[in-house]
């Protein structure tokens, strides 16, 4: 498992996080998803998201950063501000 | 166990398996001292039991009994119940439960279980039918003899035994069983198909009672609802209410009249109407229907979850076993862990967590769903809980990151 996560894309490792923490179908997934498209990206999912986001990449969001997350490209945004890239996103 | 003894200062305290025989019990109940039936193994020792009866009033010292309670909520305490009443709640269970075609009943169940000391030892004696006792799913290789030479007999189950009596047992068929009986838990709705195959002529009941009401309240005949949490209507003689917070209360002419504990003896009149420890509410055609343990019910940021709501949406999709633990989440927010056994397959999590996703909101959602092999079971053949909890090899399957 953990081996496997390190061959994996940041663009995977960010959508097998967004799929976990919604529950949402692999084939809802796009990097353009927003948050009122999803009806499970509700306000504990927003805790969510920031909790697997530090534990996957080693980033923990500011509260003004979790709270102004709108879409899965603002959280790929964010990380790539802080190193952390998306390639072919 | 403990010889019958000419001290009446001395409860005589017998212990369930092999080195107490139904005969022992036999005599104790036909002689007027008042006697403790507890498992070979439990919680306390026959020294607490004498200890704990010390606090138990005169008038109760002579034709009653002591069973006691599984200890799984970690407080064991001793229900003592008056051999009369259980005797009239036999002859009513011989009647509704329409046991004059039962020749026998196969015990698997520890006799010193209340429900199995009464809807079978109990009733064995006062219809005058034979007890044919078995070694239970310790010896699934005598168990599979007895029912294979089952004639017309009745069984008592509790729900946990029924995943591993297919995985034990198979495809085969006992058609010499023709009255299967559920108590002790959740009635194992998810499993009625399988249970009809393996006990083809069986007419299968849910009942529904507790310790303290020695034990029976309801009867469900198997083909009256669709819901494990309808436990049908009360038997006669039994009244049912629901109290201020919605806990089922009940009045019955059959209750035990006395809890012992290591605190004292608390007496229970007969006016007293006694909580059953769960959730319930009436429908618009008499029945009840169950909403959970009063344990079971809770808040979780603010949304009342109920544990025997989400177990009916898992038992849609899994088919295996499953129970759960409560946990607190990384706020301290109560919430719960579902075990499963075994180990779903990857499609089968993905509908379990698609099926959440759509039947409940975020707060519903487990904290985790994790696996093991074996669920560890009481003596009684329920889940324990804590030994579950505390269970070191379990896979953890999905988790809230939360």
């Amino acid at each position: 498992m953990a081996a496997a996560n390190l061959t994996m894309t940041n663009l995977e490792k960010l959508k097998n996080l967004v799929i976990d923490v919604f529950l949402i179908d692999p084939s809802e997934f796009r990097l353009d998803l927003r948050r009122d498209q999803v009806d499970t990206w509700d306000s504990l999912g927003v805790v969510s998201l920031a909790v697997g986001v530090q534990e996957t990449f080693g980033y923990h969001f500011t509260q003004d950063e979790a709270l102004s997350v709108t879409s899965v490209s603002d959280v790929a945004g964010i990380l790539s501000r802080h190193g952390i890239t998306f390639d072919g996103a | 166990m403990v010889p019958i003894t000419t001290d009446d200062s001395v409860i005589p305290v017998l212990l369930d398996g092999p080195a107490c025989g139904v005969r022992d019990l036999e005599e104790h109940w036909d002689r007027r001292p008042t006697f403790a039936y507890l498992p070979e193994k439990s919680v306390v020792t026959p020294e607490w039991v004498q200890d704990a009866l010390q606090a138990l009033p005169s008038r109760f010292r002579e034709d009653h009994f002591c069973l006691l309670t599984s200890g799984s909520t970690g407080n064991p305490k001793l229900v003592v119940g008056c051999k009369k009443r259980a005797e009239r709640l036999a002859e009513v269970l011989h009647r509704v439960q329409e046991s004059s075609v039962v020749a026998e009943t196969l015990v698997s169940l520890p006799l010193s279980y209340c429900y199995a000391f009464v809807n079978q030892w109990l009733w064995a004696r006062v219809a005058g039918r034979r007890l044919r006792m078995t070694p239970g799913l310790g010896r699934p290789d005598v168990l599979r003899e007895s029912l294979r030479d089952a004639h017309d007999a009745m069984l008592c189950l509790v729900g946990p035994q029924v995943p591993v009596l297919f995985r034990l047992f198979g495809e085969e068929q006992f058609a010499g069983v023709v009255r299967l009986h559920f108590a002790g838990g959740r009635f194992p709705q998810q499993h009625l198909a399988g249970l009809r195959r393996m006990f083809p002529n069986a007419h299968i009941f849910n009942n529904y009672g507790c310790a303290e009401a020695m034990p029976r309240l309801t009867l469900r005949l198997a083909e009256d609802a669709d819901q494990a949490s309808d436990i049908g209507r009360p038997l006669p003689g039994v009244h049912l209410k629901t109290g201020e917070s919605g806990e089922l209360l009940f009045l019955s002419e059959y209750r035990a009249v006395a809890q012992v504990d290591g605190s004292g003896c608390r007496v229970i009149t007969d006016e007293e109407w006694i909580a059953s420890g769960d959730l319930a509410h009436v429908t618009g055609s008499g029945r009840w229907e169950l909403l959970g343990r009063s344990g079971e019910v809770f808040k979780r940021y603010g949304e009342k979850i109920s544990l025997p709501q989400i177990l009916t949406t898992v038992s849609n999709h899994w088919h295996g076993q499953v129970h759960h633990y409560r946990d607190r989440d990384g706020a301290g927010e109560e919430g719960y862990v579902l075990v499963l056994c075994p180990a779903p397959a990857q499609e089968t999590l993905q509908m379990l967590l698609q099926a959440f996703r759509g039947g409940h909101p975020r707060t519903h959602w487990p904290l985790r769903i994790e696996s093991t092999e074996a669920l560890p079971l009481l003596p009684n053949g329920k889940v324990d809980g804590l030994a579950l909890r505390d269970q070191e090899n379990k896979s953890l399957h999905w988790r809230q990151r939360i």
